[in-house]
């Protein structure tokens, strides 16, 4: 039941957020202006409207729910508070793809950025997987292991970023984290995967549930362990890669929806996850409204607002909370 | 059958006549457009400068939301025009808000919306960034025939070209010559590749980094400054504060030949490094005209 009314309360948040995502921005329109723009717009609001708010509103939703979902899956792995997807070396790594496809094929089409972006992800978490997986039992040893891959490929990127300094523009404004210029095209990118993976987690959260009481416990009521945390992990990868691909690194989000949700919602998977899917929405999209209406025509990387949001909250959550 | 030739050539040229569509190679291929446009809006500096050589006055620029960050020189030849933003991130909703008829974007900053331009207006992609003298001056022909401009185009070049002849003849000199920008972070020297570097070229000046053909701008160290060791060395810094505030007090700092002859010069990284363009670069001219006439 508290699942319900929680989820309510967050749904017309996000209601109340998507008609200010639709209505303000350089251009401002009202309720009603979407209405007859619907209808029958000029060029010029239906463009603002159906190619250009709408899409970015979508996306923003879908990547906070991707890149929060993919932060409970890897708190739960690791029994880390601290961890989130960003110490999985997965946006590092996509970031150095990213730029290396700037620098090395500059003639390569923009549209390639994303397809580069997943191939870094998903060989970054490759790479995690294979030096990690006799040491599942240590989760900590993860993310340790993903720190330090991170840790390099942003050096790396560090390095290019400052040998090739004009190549790089793009690539650095990629990685900032932003929703700019996103459209339908975007969409494809990230709403199957999410199709696929929000089922499939949902269909794990009663073994998570389980795990939750420790390996070994786990490991004596008859579950998979390290079978259950290799796949466990690989959808929280593929979740961050796919964010990662269509909006850049975002950070914060994966690691602050998560908290409130268990916050809000106690231990359990299923409505922590509900939960913290609906609260990523909410802060990725909040962040893109302030991003462009602070001070148009000037559009910021949504990513730092999310952090200007997140940071300070998530400070105050934890010194609330005593629960670790 | 002479009748339906007839027919078929006058047809020929009627469809001339009304679809007198205009091509230029763009950065994305071909360009078209069917009539001259009336509001353009761009996306770059150079080509605010561009317009202004034609008399055309754009309706929104990205400014990077100050238009101080235009020259004088440049913006006092065009009317007021509305910010579109960040010339990294303009405001689509801004640009289709101006309901223009062209845009003109740079390939390397705005590729990444040129779909979501091209579903605002015609949208031609030229080098702005990272260009040369020449590319610019290419730039500016391509921008001349779509504004259906080709003789105000050519008369202006003539002129041009006359004036940077007579600066250049005004400026022999065999020092070296290097201008740089600087923010907090580092220094970057303009090599010839370069707008900065190719027009210190055009005016038979030796730049002090000529043997870097690859990189426009050079990422450097104050080791490699002295290495590069220019006999005048121009210097336009971002910011209060910025890195060369540190280099000079450092020793190596007064050891490069042109500190030590005192040919340091602060330059206006806005006509130095971002208004590329004709109206930038007779200004650029004069003032190397000036600095070494001067006593």
């Amino acid at each position: 039941m508290r699942l319900m009314s929680v989820s309510i309360f967050l749904l017309l948040m996000w209601a109340l957020l998507v008609s200010l995502s639709l209505t303000q921005g350089a251009v401002v329109l009202s309720l009603s202006d979407i209405w007859s723009v619907w209808q029958q717009g000029t060029l010029t609001e239906h463009f603002v409207l159906w190619n250009h708010r709408l899409p970015r509103m979508i996306i923003a939703t879908l990547v906070g729910m991707s890149l929060a979902l993919s932060g409970c899956m890897v708190q739960s792995v690791v029994r880390n508070p601290l961890a989130s997807p960003d110490i999985l070396g997965v946006t590092s790594a996509a970031a150095l793809a990213v730029v290396g496809l700037l620098i090395y094929w500059p003639d390569a089409n923009v549209h390639w950025i994303p397809f580069a972006a997943l191939i870094g992800g998903f060989s970054a978490a490759g790479l995690l997987l294979l030096l990690t997986t006799k040491r599942l039992a240590e989760p900590s040893h993860l993310a340790l292991i993903g720190l330090a891959l991170g840790a390099l490929f942003s050096a790396i990127v560090d390095y290019l970023l400052s040998k090739y300094p004009l190549e790089i523009n793009g690539a650095m404004l990629w990685m900032t984290g932003s929703v700019w210029g996103r459209n339908w095209s975007h969409l494809p990118l990230i709403l199957p995967w999410l199709m696929v993976l929000v089922p499939g987690a949902i269909y794990l959260c009663y073994r998570l549930d389980v795990l939750s009481l420790g390996q070994e416990k786990a490991a004596s009521l008859g579950l998979k362990v390290t079978h259950l945390q290799v796949v466990t992990l690989l959808m929280a990868i593929a979740l961050a890669s796919v964010s990662v691909s269509v909006c850049g690194a975002i950070a914060f989000v994966g690691l602050v929806a998560p908290h409130i949700a268990r916050f809000l919602m106690g231990g359990r998977h299923f409505p922590v996850i509900i939960i913290a899917m609906l609260l990523g929405a909410i802060i990725l999209l909040a962040a893109d409204i302030f991003a462009r209406a602070i001070a148009p025509p000037l559009e910021f990387p949504a990513g730092i607002f999310v952090a200007m949001i997140g940071a300070p909250y998530f400070i105050f959550l934890i010194t609330r909370y005593k629960h670790w | 059958m002479t009748q339906k030739l007839f027919l078929f050539v006058a047809s020929f040229f009627i469809s001339t006549l009304t679809l007198a569509s205009t091509s230029v190679n763009d950065e994305m291929g071909v360009f078209t457009i069917d009539s001259v446009p009336d509001r353009v809006v761009v996306l770059e500096f150079s080509f605010v400068d561009a317009l202004a050589n034609i008399g055309v006055s754009p309706v929104g620029v990205a400014d990077d939301g100050d238009a101080n960050n235009l020259i004088d020189a440049i913006s006092s030849k065009v009317n007021p025009w509305t910010s579109v933003g960040n010339r990294y991130q303009p405001s689509l909703e801004v640009i289709a808000s101006l309901k223009p008829d062209l845009i003109i974007a740079d390939p390397d900053r705005n590729a990444s919306i040129y779909e979501d331009l091209k579903r605002i207006a015609p949208t031609v992609v030229l080098k702005s960034r990272g260009e040369t003298y020449q590319d610019n001056l290419d730039t500016f022909v391509k921008i001349g025939t779509i504004m259906g401009q080709e003789t105000a185009v050519k008369a202006r070049l003539e002129e041009h070209h006359q004036r940077m002849d007579t600066l250049a003849e005004q400026i022999s000199s065999n020092f070296r010559f290097q201008f740089a920008v600087a923010n907090e972070r580092g220094l970057w020297m303009h090599g010839p590749k370069s707008y900065a570097g190719s027009v210190m070229e055009r005016l038979g000046l030796r730049v002090a980094t000529a043997e870097e053909r690859e990189t426009a701008y050079i990422a450097t160290t104050l080791e490699q400054l002295l290495n590069a060791n220019p006999d005048v060395f121009l210097l336009g810094e971002y910011g209060e504060t910025t890195i060369v505030d540190t280099w000079k007090t450092n020793p190596l700092w007064s050891l490069m030949s042109a500190t030590k002859s005192d040919r340091f010069y602060e330059a206006d990284p806005r006509l130095w490094s971002l208004n590329r363009g004709m109206i930038a670069a007779e200004l650029m001219a004069e003032e190397l005209v000036e600095l070494i006439n001067k006593p």
